[in-house]
């Protein structure tokens, strides 16, 4: 360090070389505003091209941000539809349940009913004065085919 | 959210610093114009819903990290590495007068009657020169401080680095322009 330099506080020094490089900024600014004219017509369609970047990305937000209640719509009725899900279920299974029951009703009054046919004939043929097995005398049989001829 | 106007108003206001910024670290004005593109682009298209005032800063960012991923790419991140190391070693000017220097300097470049020796043009060409010739990081602190205008915690943040560093990069990058400029005669 020069011995004539008087002492200078560390703030002073940073004000100088702020000063000196703002200075030396301002002068590069000049610099690089003096491009040839093929670089800024290439900034020129960079930039370009980045705005129409840009309004393509907003664009894009703007339908996301749209279609958001739309999705929440469906996310909303898929909600309601899932919430309810057993009662629909249950409420679609209730006719098959049904059809089935009432195939099992029929079935038993079918049964209860040729129960009660083949038990009034029994009933029949044992309280007749006839006993069962004249039916399979061959001589009874046909003298019921002739009563029956005549 | 910034709007096409914003957008492209601010765009036309940093594309040439930042061609220039870019052309200084990777000395190719092609490559350099790629960054720069590629730069605009990706801050259009992730940050358009950011607010205007938060355009500069995400920019300087952007283009330091285009820049790097450039440099990547190309696989000369030694000779980043070397530059860097350029600003680890000992001050060599141990008998620079700094006072007097930015003064000089200052006063040199501050004023048309340094054109008396030298022409304007050719000053601003010389200080260009020397400019590109300084360690990449200390170009980039100086940049960064002195013509974005950001300040040192923004300048770190966007290189990545302690506040501290990028006061040193920033002093050293003053004290090296401040020589190269007076031993080329601007001065007084």
């Amino acid at each position: 360090m020069n011995n004539n330099t008087p002492l200078i506080h560390s703030t002073d020094v940073d004000a100088l070389q702020a000063r000196f490089g703002m200075r030396v900024a301002s002068l590069l600014g000049e610099q690089a505003q003096q491009a040839p004219s093929d670089i800024s017509e290439r900034l020129r369609v960079a930039r370009e091209q980045a705005v129409e970047r840009g309004r393509m990305a907003r664009r894009q937000t703007r339908l996301a941000t749209a279609s958001a209640p739309i999705v929440l719509g469906r996310g909303g009725a898929a909600s309601l539809a899932e919430r309810p899900g057993w009662w629909v279920k249950l409420a679609s299974a209730m006719p098959l349940a049904m059809l089935v029951c009432g195939l099992l009703v029929i079935d038993h009054l079918h049964e209860q009913a040729q129960i009660k046919a083949t038990a009034d004939v029994d009933a029949a043929l044992l309280s007749d004065d006839l006993p069962p097995t004249a039916y399979s005398d061959p001589g009874f049989a046909e003298y019921l085919k002739a009563t029956a001829q005549q | 959210m910034a709007t096409d106007k914003e957008l492209s108003d601010f765009l036309k206001s940093v594309e040439k610093r930042a061609f220039k910024r870019t052309a200084f670290a990777v000395r190719d004005d092609d490559a350099a114009l790629d960054i720069v593109q590629d730069a605009m682009i990706r801050l259009a298209e992730k940050y358009i819903d950011r607010p205007a005032a938060e355009l500069p800063l995400l920019f300087q960012r952007i283009l330091s990290n285009a820049t790097m991923d450039w440099f990547r790419r190309q696989k000369v991140r030694n000779a980043l590495v070397h530059n860097f190391s350029d600003f680890e070693g000992g001050d060599e000017d141990g008998d620079f007068d700094l006072l007097e220097t930015l003064d000089t300097v200052e006063s040199s470049i501050g004023t048309e009657s340094a054109a008396d020796s030298v022409s304007r043009d050719q000053i601003l060409l010389l200080i260009d020169t020397e400019v590109a010739q300084l360690p990449a990081r200390q170009r980039e602190a100086f940049l960064l401080r002195y013509w974005e205008e950001l300040d040192v915690a923004e300048t770190a943040s966007v290189m990545g680095c302690s506040e501290g560093s990028v006061k040193t990069h920033c002093s050293r990058a003053v004290h090296a322009l401040a020589k190269a400029l007076k031993a080329k005669g601007i001065a007084p």
